[in-house]
């Protein structure tokens, strides 16, 4: 059985952090081959798991196999390290480690000018790894929250790789630290309510283990309004780790680090992990409507806002970082959605409705892989560009592929797919995560809310669309800028193969929904518990039913087509210039979006009046104040007038003197005291 | 524990008086060092503390610690009983190892003090000899001794190998404490006298426990004020905590280290040793006040941390926001709460050395610790930056490192409280103050080590960590860790103790 070796997924990745930390510098590309080494055999093991896993008993019933040890203990309460493999570790781990393996061999080819810093590099990428692939394998809160928190500690130092003597100059190194310490910091908020839900947890279930408080029967004896609680603490870590509003201020700015960074955290690491916090407590949220009402509607209004930012951005990392918010917004719509009809499902009874519901988790589940894919292949894609050009701005790109086929091709269909063009890996979840958000609206009081998502969500998917063929006509097409003369064509192959595979898979990847494998990602209840996967999907004809079937799908189809043409015709012909609409940048929306609605403004403005502002108030009381009290007490009881800070050692003494009376006083009250009180 | 490895099961005769003999004859040979031996005082020094760290290394090995107790008559007159008792429990077991190890590493940090070695490395075993016999003192008078040698040294070791403002540091370290010890003195007396039986007031612990069951509510709730005063301004406590700044930002590294990391935990020590277990109705009605100095310390200190300039003064406040975590945790009165108030101590006397030896070496290697002068050192400092980074990020409790664990166990363990008093909002603050260490700790990280190079003071003799600050530094990092992957390596050492305390306190 390859789940008893579960434990070596993370491990190996660590061995390689810790080997290439060490003794990096001494080895070929700063220890690149060997951390590749490290996420090939995660990669490997974790097919073999799957495989070991899909085929075994455990698989149908109870849908998991889990093994652990005690760790140590908090009183009475046990915490335990092990594993826990179900149809969504598995889908983690393959599609992390896989992601991963080509980002890393891709790293060999863009960072290879970095020299020494690429030991610095590649220990963090690899420890990154550890964190992902750990977290997706954890039994129990308590130790995905330690890998959790590694995965914030690797973004907070690669976002800051460049921190200091920044090739570009002291501005960017300015800059870059800034965004790493946001970005750990926002997420830090984030952390600290997750931490909160886990004791709520822990108090309530007496055990952070998932088998445990996943229980039926365990969930139904608390408490509802303590799992409430809990639910919407663990979410608001959700919230920060996966930038969805309204802590989605730190990502953009991440983009400060290398692109390969950000095409880890962005596709196989990082802000995945919200998703997947959320799929993983599904049973628990779904115990209360309101908790995944909540979750769906942060996701919808995180995907309109996200999505209107990138439109008229110039930094084509940075569109692509607002289009992962957006797209993540979808995943958490999705899961929010279905899980509100899951759970209203529960309540009455209704088997087709949780059945609906179960449709909102396979949509959520099967966008995040979808994306992981698309989004990696973009930033990868863009850093290939940025690589070759030698700037960020788009304004400076254009006409590149005459030069760059393979990279430009690759980042159309990866655009294609993002987009939700018709039969791309995109077009499949997307339409699922629209149609489930649609369906919600049907059910419950507060259900029109998510009618509203729904609205919103269409329109994002224009907006994706347009953005997408925005970025590509004007990186791709068009009039070569300043930048674009400096290319000088293809980038190396170790940057165009993973692109290649990854586009293969951004492609083709959302088909595998047609084909019964979406057994796997799909959530139902069992015999009187929740089973990830095991074999209750939808099946070949019920998707194209519902798919193809339903005119809404005929609707996106359509704006998405309008998109892009109107991107063509700003962007590629010309023949539409888009300063007639924004009126050349002065009007208010355009100001709005490229302020990102003054979000970072607003939190600047608090963060430093609650941060900085209280700080000077302590300071003041604590100089001023006590310590001036102190000081003034001194000089009163010496009596020169001196103050303390005069005294020579010789004083000492004279210290010694009042302190012997006052002990000698003290004394005496002591002795009366208990004189009175009948003691001694 | 470490015996469940390795039991140790040679029972090295008299070990914990030569827990105190050691570094005594240490302090007098390297004393003795003077003229021109001076440059060999810190082998001497490191010999005898490596062989005292080793002995406390082999008492965390040894799976029985009872068979060290050691108990003799010292004073007996016909009212008094004063006894030389020295016994290591499960509360002082991980003090007395972090003693024993800060200590040799301190040595090993500061091989290259060149100003009179000999007076230095002497004053820091005469410490050593003071701290250990807190920890392991079975009696009051011994306690009470024990407690005031650890002053004197300190004293000298600010006043003459510390900074510009020595003197004033020093003399206010000593008088706070000094008088803080004076009123505990009148605690114990009251105890001691209190609990006497027979015309006889013997100080023993173990006597004076015995006692304790004749002790009426106001006499409780009496003592364990001044008791709990005399402990607490050495945590310290709020408003009483203005020397701790200043003694860190003038002492030496070495004396920083030492103060933080052993000297404060005196103080939370005493709590639990003397107001907690002699005193539990005084405890419970002194609960809320012990929460509410325990908040404001851990607030006002992180917001204090925010403000600070000199990175050192920053550490320092950070290490009262981390005491009044213990403070807390000892409030809960619980078995949790009391197990993880140790093991806070335990960690945080780890973490705070990093912290202290880095803000000490960029002090020696930078010339100037002052946060708005420094910038961009990391390309030019890569080993201060790791160490500096690793401690930043050990102190602000990331999860597999021995901080985390600590506070994991704490706000549990209040949560456990604030649920019981129907007060769950209380729990905020505690999350409140893990996000503001975060804080302060980057933006100190983002305005020292990275952001643009500085260039507002001379760079051209900066120099990164010599081989012994790697050595000392990495030790304790490795520590760190250690503990951090494997928590119960030290928390099993505290189960027994801390849920029979909890039993005594009435509240499990």
């Amino acid at each position: 059985m390859f789940v008893e070796y579960t434990w070596l997924v993370p491990l190996v990745p660590l061995l390689c952090f810790v080997i290439v930390g060490f003794f990096g510098k001494k080895m070929p590309h700063g220890g690149g081959p060997l951390v590749i080494f490290g996420a090939l055999f995660a990669f490997v093991l974790s097919l073999l798991i799957s495989y070991d896993f899909f085929t075994s008993d455990a698989y149908h019933n109870p849908g998991y196999v889990t093994s652990q040890i005690e760790w140590f203990s908090v009183g009475s309460f046990q915490m335990n390290v092990g594993y826990y493999i179900d149809s969504l570790a598995c889908m983690m781990m393959l599609f992390a480690s896989f992601i991963s393996t080509l980002i890393f061999v891709y790293s060999i080819g863009y960072m290879h000018d970095e020299g020494a810093k690429r030991r610095r590099y590649f220990a963090q990428v690899s420890l990154f790894l550890t964190g992902m692939l750990g977290l997706a394998v954890s039994s129990n809160f308590l130790e995905m929250f330690v890998f959790w928190e590694i995965m914030g500690l690797c973004s907070y130092l690669l976002i800051g790789f460049w921190g200091f003597n920044h090739p570009k100059g002291d501005d960017a190194s300015d800059s870059a630290s800034s965004a790493a310490k946001k970005a750990f910091l926002v997420t830090r908020l984030g952390d600290v309510c997750l931490m909160g839900g886990m004791f709520v947890l822990l108090f309530e279930f007496g055990s952070l283990d998932y088998v445990t408080v996943f229980d039926t029967s365990m969930m139904a004896a608390v408490d509802p309004n303590m799992i409430m609680l809990g639910s919407l603490l663990i979410f608001g870590g959700v919230i920060g780790k996966s930038a969805q509003f309204p802590l989605l201020d730190w990502l953009p700015d991440a983009m400060a680090g290398p692109t390969t960074v950000s095409a880890l955290i962005h596709a196989a690491t990082m802000v995945k992990a919200g998703v997947y916090l959320v799929a993983r407590c599904f049973p628990l949220f779904t115990q209360n409507p309101e908790v995944m009402l909540f979750v769906g509607v942060i996701g919808g209004i995180t995907a309109f806002f996200a999505a209107t930012m990138a439109l008229n951005n110039m930094n084509i990392k940075k569109v692509l970082a607002y289009s992962t918010l957006s797209q993540l917004g979808y995943m958490f719509l999705a899961l929010g959605a279905g899980g509100y009809m899951m759970a209203l499902g529960m309540q009455s009874g209704d088997a087709a409705l949780m059945a609906a519901g179960a449709i909102g988790y396979t949509a959520g589940c099967l966008h995040m892989v979808n994306h992981a894919f698309f989004k990696a292949l973009l930033f990868l894609g863009s850093g290939s560009v940025i690589h070759a050009t030698g700037t960020e701005d788009m304004r400076e790109m254009g006409g590149l592929h005459s030069k760059m086929k393979i990279t430009s091709i690759t980042m159309l269909i990866g655009s294609l797919s993002i987009a939700g063009f018709p039969l791309f890996s995109g077009f499949w979840s997307k339409e699922i995560v629209l149609e489930t958000a649609m369906h919600a609206g049907d059910y419950g009081v507060e259900g029109y809310l998510f009618t509203i998502m729904w609205i919103l969500a269409i329109v994002t998917a224009f907006m994706t669309a347009f953005y997408m063929f925005r970025m590509w006509f004007m990186t791709f097409k068009g009039k070569s800028g300043h930048g674009a003369e400096h290319c000088h064509g293809e980038s190396p192959k170790s940057m165009t193969i993973p692109l290649i595979i990854l586009s293969v898979f951004a492609a083709a990847l959302g088909c595998i929904l047609l084909f019964g494998f979406d057994d796997y990602i799909t959530i139902g209840i069992h015999a009187g518990h929740f089973q990830v996967g095991s074999g209750h999907g939808h099946g070949l004809a019920g998707w194209l039913e519902d798919i193809f079937l339903s005119m809404y799908t005929y609707l996106t189809i359509a704006l998405v087509l309008i998109a892009i043409a109107v991107a063509y015709v700003m962007y590629n012909k010309a023949s539409v210039n888009p300063g007639k609409f924004n009126k050349n940048g002065s009007s208010w929306l355009y100001k709005a979006l490229t302020n990102r609605w003054w979000f970072p403004q607003l939190y600047d403005q608090i963060g430093w009046k609650l941060g900085n502002g209280v700080a000077k108030g302590v300071e003041f009381v604590d100089t001023q104040m006590i310590d001036g009290t102190v000081n003034a007490l001194s000089s009163a009881v010496v009596g020169s007038g001196e103050s303390l800070g005069k005294m020579q050692t010789g004083n000492v003494r004279d210290y010694a003197a009042i302190v012997m009376i006052g002990v000698v006083l003290l004394f005496v009250a002591i002795l009366a005291l208990f004189y009175f009180m009948g003691g001694l | 524990m470490f015996s469940d490895i390795f039991a140790f099961t040679y029972e090295i005769p008299y070990l914990l008086t030569l827990l105190l003999i050691i570094p005594l004859v240490g302090a007098i040979a390297t004393l003795a060092m003077g003229g021109k031996r001076q440059k060999n005082a810190k082998y001497v020094a490191g010999v005898f503390s490596f062989v005292t760290m080793v002995l406390s290394v082999i008492l965390m090995f040894t799976p029985d610690l009872s068979v060290y107790s050691e108990s003799y008559t010292w004073i007996e007159t016909a009212g008094v009983k004063m006894s030389y008792i020295l016994s290591v429990d499960g509360l002082s077991i991980l003090m007395v190892f972090l003693t024993g190890v800060l200590v040799f590493l301190s040595t090993v940090f500061s091989a290259r003090e060149s100003d009179k070695p000999h007076y230095f490395f002497a004053l820091i075993l005469a410490m050593e000899v003071g701290l250990m016999g807190v920890y392991m003192a079975g009696d009051y008078f011994l306690f009470y001794i024990m407690w005031e040698v650890t002053l004197i040294p300190m004293y000298f070791l600010i006043s003459w190998f510390g900074g510009p403002r020595r003197h004033y540091a020093a003399i206010k370290f000593f008088i706070y404490t000094h008088v803080a010890s004076v009123v505990m003195l009148i605690g114990i007396f009251a105890i001691v006298f209190g609990a006497a039986t027979g015309g006889i007031a013997d100080f023993s612990f173990e006597a004076v426990l015995a006692g304790s069951a004749a002790f009426g509510s106001t006499f409780q709730v009496l003592v364990f004020g001044l008791l709990f005063f005399g402990f607490a301004v050495k945590m310290p406590i709020v408003p009483f905590h203005t020397w701790l700044p200043d003694a860190h930002t003038e002492a030496p590294t070495a004396g920083s280290v030492l103060l933080a990391g052993v000297m404060l935990k005196m103080g939370s020590y005493g709590i639990i040793r003397v107001c907690l277990e002699v005193l539990p109705e005084g405890a419970q009605y002194w609960q809320p006040i012990m929460v509410f100095i325990g908040i404001l310390a851990m607030i006002y200190g992180a917001y204090a941390c925010i403000a600070q300039k000199d990175l050192k003064k920053m550490v320092a406040f950070s290490s009262i926001s981390h005491m009044g975590m213990v403070m807390i945790a000892m409030a809960c009165l619980s078995d949790i709460g009391i197990q993880f108030a140790i093991f806070q101590m335990f960690a945080h006397g780890l973490i705070s050395a990093v912290l202290f030896m880095v803000a000490g070496a960029t002090g020696h290697s930078v010339g100037t610790r002052e946060i708005p002068l420094l910038g961009g050192l990391a390309g030019k400092l890569p080993l201060l930056a790791a160490f500096m980074m690793f401690g930043f990020l050990a102190s602000l409790g990331l999860p597999g490192l021995v901080g985390f664990w600590a506070e994991f166990g704490i706000i549990f363990g209040f949560y456990d409280y604030a649920v019981s008093v129907d007060m769950l909002w209380l729990v905020i603050f505690c999350l409140l103050s893990l996000l503001l260490t975060a804080g302060y700790y980057l933006w100190a990280m983002q305005r020292t080590m990275f952001g643009r190079l500085t260039t507002k003071i001379d760079l051209s003799h900066i120099h990164d960590l010599s081989r012994p600050e790697v050595i000392a530094l990495g030790a304790v990092c490795a520590l760190i860790a250690l503990f951090g992957l494997w928590p119960d390596l030290a928390l099993s050492y505290l189960e027994g103790y801390s849920s029979s305390l909890a039993l005594t306190l009435g509240v499990i």
